[in-house]
């Protein structure tokens, strides 16, 4: 316990000092579909939407996740992004995002789910930041989380290239086992696909999960 | 005497007539190419085009336009904003992209030394 806690403290610390950072659109660009995906030990997701317009986008999303000793809750819904605020700058990009879910909540909890989340990300060609928190309820049930990241990219790549990122994510979710997850992760991005494949505590043998996301944009 | 008057005018006609256009511009928030496919995608769809360039490193986008065709600043600026980022400088030069690659990749080269 001792030692996770002092883990959350440094990628905490970590993800401070690293000022600017890189790649978490929650949606394409104008006009365009994005299939996003997590699998993992814990939790596992995945959404699918269209952006008509810049700033927005629509999708259905699916999310499946259980807390200690429980049936996995399995949250199926219409989901909406939003660009709250995005500041493009000379070297790099800022964004404030709006997401949720409402659906339902169906396994150990049945009924009416919801889960509005907020997110901030900081972004260059070599360092990456990214806060978010996330309600994610239905009745008798919440799994509210709350992640950071930080990384930053092994050398900068032209638009045609395959870049590699480490990123380390350190996330905790309400009734969870484990409460709290610390994921070290390769990225590689390029501009067909987002690829991240990580380890969730490697550390802890009995946590110890590996965790791939992905992003594709239509 | 007439030759030679019609050769020097056309001869000083001629590389104004048939320039290649291309609009220049330096992008801000363009960090990732993955975000940035939007740019290409969108510039590519213009029947105006001959080709696009884009660059990270120097947050370049240039789109070189087919003889005769037209893409004024602003509908350019708008893909860009469209996209999701916003134009910094933009100009419009006499060069082909390839040229403006070339450009790009030798700057890049000796910043890196």
């Amino acid at each position: 316990m001792f030692k996770q806690q002092y883990v959350a403290l440094g990628a905490l610390l970590l993800s401070q000092l690293m000022m600017p950072a890189h790649a978490a659109a929650l949606m394409g660009f104008e006009d365009s579909a994005m299939l996003m995906t997590e699998i993992g030990r814990y939790n596992q997701e995945w959404m699918l939407n269209y952006s008509p317009a810049l700033g927005h986008a629509i999708g259905v999303e699916q999310m499946r996740m259980s807390g200690k000793g429980e049936q996995a809750t399995t949250i199926s819904g219409i989901n909406y992004t939003g660009l709250i605020k995005r500041w493009n700058l000379p070297l790099a990009q800022a964004n404030v995002w709006f997401n949720g879910s409402v659906g339902e909540a169906r396994g150990q909890y049945d009924g009416f789910a919801y889960t509005p989340s907020l997110q901030f990300d900081m972004e260059s060609t070599r360092l990456y930041f990214l806060a978010k928190a996330r309600m994610i309820r239905a009745p008798n049930m919440n799994y509210d989380t709350a992640a950071v990241q930080a990384g930053f990219s092994f050398y900068e790549t032209g638009f045609n290239q395959t870049q590699p990122w480490f990123v380390i994510e350190a996330k905790t979710m309400r009734h969870n086992d484990p409460g709290l997850q610390i994921t070290p992760a390769l990225r590689l991005i390029n501009k067909h696909y987002f690829l991240e494949f990580g380890v969730t505590n490697p550390w802890q043998g009995e946590g110890f999960a590996p965790r791939l996301n992905a992003m594709f944009v239509f | 005497m007439k030759k030679l008057l019609v050769t020097l005018m056309l001869s000083a006609m001629t590389p104004a007539a048939f320039a290649v256009t291309t609009i220049k511009a330096e992008v801000n928030g363009m960090v990732c190419a993955f975000c940035a496919k939007g740019i290409e995608k969108k510039l590519n769809a213009l029947p105006q085009k001959q080709t696009v360039f884009v660059d990270l490193k120097s947050r370049v986008v240039a789109l070189q336009l087919k003889d005769g065709q037209e893409v004024s600043n602003e509908a350019f600026s708008k893909v860009i904003q469209d996209a999701g980022y916003s134009v910094g400088k933009l100009e419009r030069v006499n060069q082909t992209v390839e040229a403006i690659q070339a450009e790009v990749a030798k700057a890049e080269k000796a910043g890196s030394k």
